[in-house]
């Protein structure tokens, strides 16, 4: 079966989505992917390049391939803010 | 319609290029202002009877589908009282405009007698009688309090001047002199607009122009179109974060691809606020296209073919979508520039999941305009009102196959760019202390985003001791330039009121942190900037494209080396080790290793 | 001995042409093709070239030569291929990043196309000239005033110099401070610190190269100076070496961007003052060419193989360049303005998928592989094959004969590639192309002309470079200028224009003077200059009445950004009256240029640049015009042909002329085709072509009866 890419990181075919990184699938194509992922959730103020003015509350979340670590994709949110999800029809 | 010959149609078309290419020149003369030539704040372009767009040139385009509103609402609202030699007025951003201080000026072309067609223009003018001088007046509640503000007015009748139109402007704004000559530049602007369409329906008949009009509109519909299934089916969301007077608000976009068609759907935004950081539903709109025309567009003719297959939902009384009266003047940096990252965040996306398209994508570029206004009576005693250029320097997003360029500018405005701050220190009673790339703020990725700037000003022969400005504190709390498939968002900006410490000798710190005083960060307001006290400003850096961890280790040390990034930043978020300036493999594949095992860490979904 | 003869050579980059001025007889023309990266040796082979017209050697030539006058792409050549010195760029501290950041996105767009500006994420800056770990800020400060806040830290200067140069190993050093064209005392500090640490390293001094305000242009133009370093020193010195064994060891002068002559030991000290020169000279030329025929409005237009150049000549006034770009490095010198677009003889011919459309460059195939019919390999067709099969070249009649042009292979080119996908015949295709070009080049024309107020119909068309004498009549006549020449120097205008200069000395003060100023003020500002000028041209033999001094003043509107320079017509030094003249000339040119009304006159006027040009006028050769004869071209008559006929929208029978034959007064009835030696010109129906005395050809609309 074809793999098709879908972003810089995952790739689809007709059942399932993978880790360009390291080819292991992490969800089913065609829907969201990103419950099935390990997230780590840092809080703004702790990261390297932000401001003075930067918000207390605002989190970057970092979602990653639970087999490699790969990072797949990158979230600003407010920790009551659901995920970012990005679909694409397989 | 009368099929035209391949030739016609080039050679009409290169002239239709010129006509709007012309337009912009007398614009830019007549004026003479700064923000117009050297900010081009401004956009022409041409519509065709019915107020569909034409022919949309560089400037900010964020104006072009407002301004096709903006033909069509007067065509609507003066129906039978268009004649030939009519110019109309319309600022009203309820009714197309962005804000109050862009003011559009739209003119019928009558041909033997018949509307033909459309040009329309804008400048950011001098002022427009808000609160504030400028135009952003952030402490407004409400669109009564921002200045002038017309649903369409005519202000050339049959090609004369009405004065009494003219004298009530006029009246209404602070600098009315500068006012009128940007009112005169889009007159003369409009009338080259007309008189070269003219020409050239005078030349080549009406039908055969008429006819390459449709055609380059149905092309540009075939193309996109064509484009669009090339592209995956998908959804793809993003979200961005703005503050104002310490409220946070959010603009939520989900964007579906569906065949040929493409829908923008801001539902989920915050409803609309009570400070001036709101957009209408015209400006929304205008603020998806900038970056669609550049980004999906960049090789299409953009005119009314492009919108066709576009469609946006954006629920009325959100910060996308506010209704009457709630106050919008400082939309084009607030709600608007928040709708431009987020389609630009979305489109990346989707050019990203295509093979064919991938190196079309982009991480978000210069998400933030701080438009700063400084004002005050400067060494020669005149008084001196103006933007800090800083605000158009910008910075790129990262893309597939290359970093971000620093200090790159701006999607919305293809040809931006600052004053050298010599220009700034002649104008104004103050002097820099530094302007530099800002190390650390560009998005980390395998490909980083583009560096943003520090820089601080400080007073310097003012005659009042200083001067004062506007401040409406955007891209501080929450960082707005996205990375995109892993990449990191570009830093914030951030104003900092430095307290000088009086006690210090040092009148020449080159960094921030040697300059001796408490240091305030500030957000929304007027602020004096008086004695020794200095105003420091950073501004925000482009995302970044894909993990950090894959980026060539060797990339990393030349970054660190140059300046671009810190070497904690070079540990920590790149995962690579330095052995005196060159990367040691080993160790770094070591670190980055234990550093993708920390990520799994955080374990549990939402 | 006697040494009758002035011989001017100008070195492009492709081709390096001369032109001989003998006294008595009509001017002779060499031409040989440029020998890049030595192009000193291509200069003897041109030379020869006209030498052996004239039936001599070359040292015979020489021999009698009293003047040797040149100009040269040496320098930007440098520049394009990146083959400059190592430079390190030392600046005021905390400024260090002004050449990296380019006033934003400034360096990432200039020099750009329309198409290019779209597409954003495909931009690009270009790798700057100085490596990033060779710029060292040092402390110092001065201010909009002039008055120095910061004093130069001497001990830190060294300190970099000494980096810069034993760890680093650059070759040269360019200084850029902030405000130094009001004060330039740091930066000289500079440079004595240098003489004294390694005073062999070439040094560039930004208030000496560029003393006007803008410091990311200033610095940009300070680091090109240092990148050129001693390219042109090194190059003059080759070339007066290789004149002088070959028998010429008179003055040698060399053409500078702004259109005026330096003697070669000046033009040696200031490599970057040869950028642009080549076209500089296209545009003296053609302003001395309108001078001879009383043209003081002149559109000159140039067409090679790859670009076509524009420059206006208003009132016999040239325009200097208010934003130079070389390559794509933003500098500020007074170079004359020249618009080009990569629309040239070797543009290739595309189909726009889609539509069909057809699209004339800006790819090229430059001089090789060429167009198809050179035969040098060419496969896709270019302008230069729709010239010849919509009949204007005649394949057997090129470069007098020496050439055959491969019809057959164009022509099975353009089908295949061109007319077929159009459903055309090839030559209707072909005419189509040769309208969509005739009609890009022309609007490019209306907008710059529009750019400056003008209307083109003021306008006398002069057309340059081997193409376009076969697209001015049709340009020419959908512009509706008054009248379209082709000079007799056409192929060799750059040539032409270096014995139209004289030496030329450019000086200027930054001043802001807000009005009412006394003109004891402005006089005083010009003394110290004037002073310089005269003592400068006097070193270089020049005094008395072949000394022409012309003062202009740049003047803006107090709250607008438009600045121009105003020549100066009165009297110097200036009265109250010269004053006032002065300043109502600003007001009517700007009031011109910038449309009616655009003047806000109550802000008030500033004078922002006082600009001295300082001439020592040449001894200029006289152009020998000969006695016109018959009107009557049938001497000249070599047939008929079918040719493109615009007024007859397609392919008609057209009278061949040869020019050689044709005699100064021939008038010439369109549609006509006229070959040269070395280009073809075309005159379309309703028009006539007259030879004047010089041997230009004159394009006029007949007169309706």
């Amino acid at each position: 079966m074809t793999m098709r890419r879908v972003s810089e990181t995952l790739c689809i075919d007709k059942e399932n989505i993978f880790c360009r990184g390291c080819d292991a699938p992490i969800g089913a194509a065609g829907v969201a992917w990103k419950a099935g992922v390990a997230v780590r959730v840092t809080p703004l103020d702790q990261l390297r390049g932000m401001g003075a003015g930067i918000s207390n509350k605002a989190v970057l979340r970092e979602f990653s391939c639970p087999h490699c670590g790969c990072l797949l994709d990158t979230e600003v949110a407010l920790p009551e803010d659901p995920f970012l999800d990005d679909i694409v029809v397989p | 319609m009368t099929s035209v010959d391949p030739i016609t149609f080039s050679i009409i078309r290169h002239r239709l290029f010129r006509v709007v290419e012309e337009a912009v020149i007398t614009l830019k003369h007549v004026s003479g202002s700064a923000i117009t030539n050297e900010g081009h704040d401004l956009m022409v372009s041409l519509y065709r009877a019915d107020g569909s767009l034409l022919m949309g040139g560089v400037g900010f385009l964020h104006h072009l589908t407002s301004a096709a509103e903006a033909c069509q609402s007067i065509v609507r609202r003066f129906g039978e009282d268009i004649e030939e030699g009519d110019i109309f007025l319309l600022n009203d951003p309820f009714t197309a405009a962005l804000h109050t201080s862009d003011v559009y000026l739209v003119s019928p072309i009558h041909h033997a007698g018949r509307l033909v067609a459309w040009s329309a223009c804008f400048v950011h003018v001098f002022d427009i009688g808000a609160m504030n001088p400028g135009g952003f007046a952030p402490d407004a509640q409400d669109i009564f309090s921002e200045g002038f503000s017309s649903p369409g007015i005519k202000i050339v009748s049959r090609g004369k001047l009405r004065q009494d139109v003219w004298e009530t402007i006029l009246n209404m704004v602070r600098g009315p002199e500068m006012v009128a000559l940007d009112l005169r530049s889009m007159i003369a602007c409009n009338n080259v607009a007309r008189e070269r369409m003219l020409a050239l329906i005078d030349k080549y008949g009406f039908a055969t122009v008429d006819s390459v009009c449709a055609a380059l509109i149905d092309r540009s519909e075939a193309q996109l179109r064509a484009r669009l299934l090339e592209l995956p089916d998908g959804q793809w969301q993003s979200r961005q974060y703005l503050t104002a007077k310490n409220k946070d608000y959010k603009v939520v976009l989900t964007m579906i691809k569906k065949g040929d068609t493409l829908t923008f759907d801001f539902t989920g935004s915050s409803p609309q606020s009570e400070h001036g950081v709101n957009c209408t539903k015209w400006a929304a709109l205008g603020g998806l296209f900038a970056p669609l025309f550049p980004l999906l567009c960049y090789d299409i003719v953009w005119n009314d073919g492009v919108i066709r297959p576009i469609t946006m939902i954006a629920p009325e009384g959100t910060i996308v979508n506010c209704t009457r009266p709630a106050p919008v003047s400082v939309a084009t940096v607030g709600a608007i520039q928040s709708v431009n990252n987020a389609a630009c965040a979305t489109i990346g996306k989707m050019l990203s999941a295509s093979e064919r398209f991938a190196d079309e994508a982009t991480a978000v570029w210069h998400a933030n305009h701080f438009a700063i206004f400084m004002f005050g009576r400067n060494q020669r005693g005149g008084l001196s009102i103006g933007i800090l250029t800083e605000t158009f320097a910008g910075a790129g997003g990262a893309r597939t196959f290359a970093d971000g360029v620093d200090v790159g500018g701006e999607i919305p405005n293809p040809i931006s760019r600052m004053a050298n701050v010599e220009t700034i220190e002649a104008t104004f009673p103050v002097r820099y202390l530094f302007r530099r790339r800002l190390e650390d703020s560009g998005g980390a990725g395998k490909f980083r985003g583009g560096l943003g700037c520090e820089m601080a000003i400080v007073p310097h022969d003012a005659p009042d001791g200083g001067i004062h400005y506007v401040l409406s504190g955007k891209g501080a709390a929450f960082p707005m330039s996205d990375g995109l498939g892993g990449g990191m968002p570009g830093g914030t900006n951030d104003y900092i009121w430095v307290h000088a410490d009086l006690d210090s000798n040092d009148l020449f710190p080159d960094t921030l942190s040697s300059f001796a005083g408490e240091k305030e960060p500030i957000s929304w307001g007027v602020f004096p900037l008086m004695g020794r006290d200095g105003l420091y400003v950073r501004w925000n850096g482009g995302g970044g494209v894909g993990d950090p961890f894959m980026r060539d280790p060797d990339k990393v040390a030349t970054d660190v080396l140059d300046g671009v990034v810190s070497r904690g930043a070079a540990r920590d978020v790149f995962g690579v080790v330095l052995d005196e300036g060159r990367p040691d493999r080993a160790a770094t594949d070591e670190l980055r290793k234990s550093l993708r095992i920390g990520r799994l860490a955080g374990r549990a979904a939402e | 001995m006697s040494r009758p003869f002035y011989v001017a050579t100008d070195v492009g980059g492709t081709c390096t042409d001369t032109i001989v001025f003998a006294p008595g007889r009509p001017v002779i023309l060499g031409k040989a093709l440029s020998t890049p990266p030595d192009f000193a040796n291509g200069v003897l082979d041109s030379i020869g070239s006209a030498a052996a017209s004239m039936r001599c050697s070359l040292e015979e030539l020489l021999r009698q030569t009293s003047l040797f006058v040149h100009g040269s792409t040496v320098v930007d050549n440098t520049i394009l291929t990146r083959s400059g010195a190592k430079v390190g760029l030392i600046t005021t501290r905390g400024f260090e990043d002004t050449i990296r950041i380019t006033r934003g996105a400034y360096g990432r767009w200039g020099g750009l196309t329309e198409e290019a500006l779209k597409h954003p994420v495909k931009t690009e800056r270009p790798p700057p000239l100085v490596a990033p770990d060779c710029i060292r800020g040092v402390a110092e400060r001065t201010d909009y005033k002039g008055a120095i806040l910061q004093e130069l830290d001497e001990e830190a200067t060294g300190e970099a110099l000494r980096a810069l140069i034993g760890d680093k190993k650059v070759d040269a050093i360019a200084v850029a401070f902030l405000w130094s064209f009001y004060n330039a005392d740091n930066e000289r500090k500079v440079r004595k610190i240098l003489q004294r640490i390694a005073p062999e390293v070439y040094c560039s001094l930004s208030s000496d190269i560029a003393p006007v305000p803008g410091e990311y242009e200033r610095t940009s133009t300070t680091i090109i100076n240092a990148y050129a370093g001693r390219v042109a020193k090194t190059y003059i010195a080759s070339l007066e070496k290789l004149l002088a064994e070959a028998g010429y060891d008179g003055p040698l002068m060399v053409m500078q961007g702004y259109g005026g002559l330096l003697p070669a030991a000046e033009a040696a000290e200031r490599s970057i003052g040869m950028l642009e020169c080549g076209p500089a000279a296209g545009v003296i030329g053609s302003r001395a060419l309108g001078k001879v025929l009383g043209d003081k409005d002149v559109i000159a237009t140039d067409m090679g193989g790859t670009t076509f150049k524009v420059s206006v000549i208003q009132d016999g006034e040239i325009e200097y360049a208010r934003e130079p770009l070389v390559d794509r490095f933003h500098y500020t010198q007074p170079k004359i303005e020249v618009v080009s677009i990569g629309a040239g003889g070797g543009s290739i011919i595309s189909l726009e998928p889609g539509t069909n459309a057809p699209r004339v460059g800006p790819r090229s195939a430059g001089a090789r592989p060429g167009p198809v019919c050179y035969g040098l390999g060419g496969e896709e067709p270019t302008l230069t094959d729709v010239f010849m099969l919509i009949g204007y070249m005649d394949p057997k009649v090129f470069l007098g004969g020496a050439m055959t042009l491969d019809h057959a292979a164009a022509y099975a080119s353009f089908e295949a590639k061109i007319a077929r996908p159009m459903g055309l015949s090839v030559e209707e295709a072909a005419v189509g192309v040769y309208r969509v070009a005739a009609a890009q080049i022309g609007d490019l024309i209306h907008q710059i002309t529009v750019e400056r107020g003008l209307d083109p119909r003021d306008f006398v068309l002069h057309s340059f470079g081997g193409s376009c004498g076969m697209l001015a009549a049709m340009f020419g006549a959908e512009l509706n200028v008054k009248r379209i020449v082709v000079p007799y120097t056409a192929s060799v205008n750059c040539a032409f224009g270096l014995v139209s200069a004289d030496i030329v000395h450019e000086y200027s003060t930054t001043k802001v003077l807000p009005l009412p100023v006394s003109p004891d003020t402005v006089n005083a500002v010009y003394e110290p200059m004037i002073e310089k000028a005269l003592a400068q041209l006097a070193k270089e033999s020049f005094s008395g009445d072949k000394v022409q001094l012309e003062w202009s003043v740049d003047l803006r509107y107090a709250r607008q950004v438009h600045e121009l320079t105003t020549p100066v017509k009165a009297s110097t030094p200036l009265d109250a009256a010269g004053m006032r003249r002065l300043v109502s000339d600003f007001e009517a040119l700007y009031e011109r240029k910038y449309g009616e009304g655009s003047a806000y006159r109550e802000a008030g006027i500033e004078m922002t640049q006082f600009r001295l040009t300082a001439r020592g006028l040449m001894q200029r050769p006289k152009l020998e015009a000969l006695e016109p004869g018959g009107v009557d071209p049938a001497a000249a008559r070599t047939g008929t042909r079918r040719i493109f006929v615009s007024a007859a929208n397609g392919m008609a029978e057209g009278t061949i002329y040869d020019f050689e034959k044709l005699r100064p007064g021939n008038v010439v009835a369109g549609p006509a085709v006229i070959h040269t030696p070395i280009t073809t010109i075309v005159i379309q129906a309703r028009q006539v072509g007259r030879l004047d005395g010089y041997r230009n050809v004159i394009i006029d609309r007949v007169q309706a009866a």
